[in-house]
């Protein structure tokens, strides 16, 4: 049987836009009409490429002699020849080619997600959600209980997670021509889930092994919450262009996440550590033996240390009241 | 809250004379004419031994702050308060002193000694042959008889020499430093001038005033500055790039005799509850008590505070004041609060009281140590504990420690223990800390 090929024109947006099934060993392409496949592209020779098979049968593209020539899909350097058994996609022009083989393999079948699973995952998630801020507000009352003090800032959050969940519909829309509310509403409440544990995690790991600073940069363990959420929503649009939108997505919280280390860290170094007993539980969250006096003052004299090491290193200068201010 | 006197010292108002000058007050009442032979005699007696000092800004040749003097020697030695020349002391390079006698005369003023716990200083004025005070035996000895007129003299908002007639009130009780009543009207800028008996000879130096209170002035008693005045004779001069060292050794030599101090006078369980904590015998550590009962809406934990306080107090610079402890116990019993919202609530208030903020860059930043601690066995219940202090970094082995302990036995109810120490060394500190902790017991 004569093998068959098929030649792919992509659009602009890497979607295919024509798809020619070549059952002859060789194809030409290029802007004049006598080709087997015609390109609309000013900047592609009326006759620009040959493609054919090989000895072995591999199939091989060749430039016909051409003012712009020809490239692989992402490669900067123009070729004259390009083999397209490992790299079916080629340039020429601005319009980008892709030439398969008959046997070109295809991912496998993809599971087909029944049709409102994603709603209705969010609607459960959004009911454990809402009952877990809900029982969360509820333990943290201190004052008179009042509905409009517990459902407000239930309210707020709904309108955030609404607010978000609309972004990543739209730009799903734009980019993948779904929008998939359900399954960006999902990834979002998820995200929320995952950010109250972990909230809670920290604050009851940081009473519980009486350790603040768990509680204090546990802060920075949100921003990983919020990377691992967008990572979801970018995979949900696409993988095209993944990489690129997902790093950008990384630095970015990556710097948030940095100016809010360095902003503590400042604080650190500038007040220091606030006299509290931090954020407490019921005593039997308590996970630490407890400690003797002795050992107590023993590491109490870390403070001394630190706190000598601060006056030395830090000296205030000469002019202990040189700053003028009569008004004092 | 709990009622407290404030003292302020009337040299830090000094500089805000200018504001109190455009409130145009009356000129300084003349006394009574019924009184006025005695203030008239002693007024003249004292014209040419009074003096007004001036910390001046080096760099403008302005006075910065204003506050009084008195000579007490032929050769010129004059007495005033460490406050009215800290700036000075702490800063040389910054400031200068300088006087001005009633005669109009101007000069040059040299720091000799200072005693910052009984804020006093001995300056010399470069005139010799001058008149001077003498100091009161009986004033001395304390046995002046309470009701005795008293004369202060200084010159109030730089409005003029002044003299006020009042009355000797004995020593102020409670109050662990000595310190006169003086029942009359002392003003800033007064600071460091003497008060003098009917036979012109001195009692005490003006310090302070009470802000709560009307016509209550405080006096450092003649003893001490006779005491300093001794040793600026007889001692080595101050160094002046060195004042600040000395401030530093004076400072800790006062918290080692106060805590030894406060240790002799014992100590005693107090009841909070269920729970019993540590409590000083000293007369001068005076406590308030408070609760929160009759609050609307009706609170859903009691709580129940006691808060004891020294209130000793250290003028060291316009930044710093130093030499305070507090002891506090606050009992907490939920009402309708389950465990969660209880511990919620603690939280909420388990934050040191803000007494550092003063010093800002003056104290290191706050470096804090946290853990559970079993203070002992038995009746003595697991606790919660945060260790914090800061150091003052002109003053070596001086710090400020606050010390938080919570108990952890039941979950429905609480002793919260705060314990806060001003300008204390570590040993100390360690010290009293250790017998905080191991005094808080489950009495039931």
């Amino acid at each position: 049987m004569a093998a068959v090929m098929w030649i792919e024109v992509l659009s602009r947006n890497g979607e295919v836009a024509a798809r020619e099934r070549i059952e002859a060993s060789e194809a030409s392409i290029g802007r004049a009409f006598d080709n087997d496949v015609v390109i609309d592209d000013p900047h592609v020779a009326p006759h620009h490429l040959r493609v054919s098979r090989g000895e072995d049968g591999e199939l091989v593209a060749e430039d016909l002699g051409t003012l712009n020539g020809l490239f692989t899909e992402h490669g900067a350097a123009r070729v004259p020849r390009l083999s397209l058994a490992k790299e079916p996609g080629i340039r020429i022009g601005r319009t980008i080619l892709r030439v398969h083989d008959a046997a070109h393999p295809v991912p496998a079948e993809k599971l087909l997600t029944p049709p409102r699973a994603h709603a209705r995952w969010a609607a459960g998630l959004g009911v454990a959600l809402f009952v877990m801020l809900l029982a969360m507000s509820w333990l943290n009352l201190t004052t008179e209980p009042s509905a409009n003090h517990l459902l407000l800032p239930l309210l707020g959050l709904i309108t955030v997670i609404a607010l978000w969940t609309s972004l990543w519909a739209v730009l799903s829309r734009v980019f993948f021509g779904q929008a998939r509310f359900a399954l960006q509403l999902r990834i979002a409440v998820t995200a929320c889930i995952a950010l109250v544990l972990w909230d809670q995690l920290t604050e009851s790991l940081s009473y519980s092994l009486a350790w603040r600073d768990i509680a204090e940069y546990g802060g920075l363990g949100a921003w990983a919450v919020l990377a691992a959420a967008c990572w979801g929503h970018l995979h949900a649009i696409g993988p095209k262009h993944m990489r690129a939108a997902m790093g950008l997505v990384v630095a970015l919280i990556a710097a948030g996440a940095m100016l809010q280390y360095f902003g503590k860290s400042e604080t650190r170094k500038l007040v220091g550590q606030r006299a509290t007993l931090g954020d407490l539980r019921p005593p039997v969250f308590r996970m630490l033996p407890l400690a003797s006096a002795d050992d107590f003052f023993r590491k109490a004299e870390g403070a001394k240390q630190k706190v000598d090491l601060a006056r030395v290193k830090d000296p205030l200068p000469g002019g202990l009241l040189s700053e003028f201010d009569p008004s004092d | 809250m709990s009622l407290r006197i404030f003292l302020l010292l009337a040299g830090l108002l000094a500089s805000i004379a200018s504001h109190a000058q455009r409130a145009a007050p009356a000129p300084a009442a003349t006394p009574p004419p019924a009184l006025s032979t005695a203030a008239e005699r002693v007024y003249e007696m004292a014209k040419p031994r009074i003096l007004q000092i001036r910390t001046l800004l080096q760099a403008a040749g302005r006075q910065s702050s204003l506050g009084s003097g008195f000579l007490v020697t032929a050769d010129g030695l004059a007495i005033t308060n460490y406050h009215v020349v800290s700036r000075f002391a702490l800063d040389p390079r910054t400031y200068r002193l300088e006087y001005l006698a009633p005669d109009g005369a101007k000069g040059a003023l040299k720091l000799l000694a200072i005693d910052v716990a009984h804020d006093l200083a001995v300056v010399k004025v470069e005139r010799a042959g001058l008149p001077f005070f003498d100091f009161d035996p009986r004033a001395i000895a304390g046995r002046l008889p309470k009701g005795e007129r008293i004369y202060a003299m200084g010159n109030p908002l730089d409005l003029g020499f002044t003299i006020i007639e009042g009355t000797y009130n004995g020593l102020v009780d409670k109050s662990y430093d000595e310190r006169i009543h003086f029942s009359g009207a002392i003003n800033p800028g007064m600071s460091g001038g003497p008060v003098a008996g009917n036979d012109g000879r001195i009692v005490g130096v003006n310090v302070a005033k009470s802000v709560g209170g009307e016509q209550v002035g405080f006096l450092v008693p003649a003893k001490f500055a006779a005491a300093l005045l001794e040793r600026a004779v007889k001692g080595p001069p101050l160094v002046i790039d060195k004042a600040r060292e000395e401030v530093g050794r004076q400072l800790d030599a006062w918290q080692a005799v106060f805590y030894e101090s406060l240790k002799t006078q014992g100590f005693r369980s107090a009841t909070h509850g269920p729970y019993r904590g540590l409590e000083s015998s000293a007369p001068w550590m005076t406590c308030w008590a408070s609760t929160n009962t009759d609050q609307l809406p009706k609170p859903r934990a009691a709580i129940n505070t006691t808060r004891c306080s020294s209130a000793t107090q250290i003028f060291v610079s316009d930044r710093i004041l130093t030499g305070r402890v507090d002891l506090s116990y606050s009992y907490y019993k939920s009402i309708d609060l389950n465990a969660f919202q209880f511990a919620k609530e603690l939280s909420q208030r388990a934050t040191g009281s803000g007494f550092d903020s003063r010093g800002g860059k003056r104290l290191t930043e706050q470096e804090c140590r946290d853990d559970f601690v079993a203070a002992g066995t038995g009746a003595h219940p697991p606790l919660r504990v945060t260790w914090c202090m800061r150091a003052y970094r002109e003053f070596e082995g001086l710090y400020n420690v606050t010390l938080l302990a919570l108990t952890q036995d039941r979950s429905r109810e609480a002793l919260l223990a705060q314990l806060t120490m001003q300008g204390v060394s570590h040993a100390n500190a360690v010290a009293l800390g250790r017998r905080f902790l191991e005094a808080i017991e489950w009495q039931r």
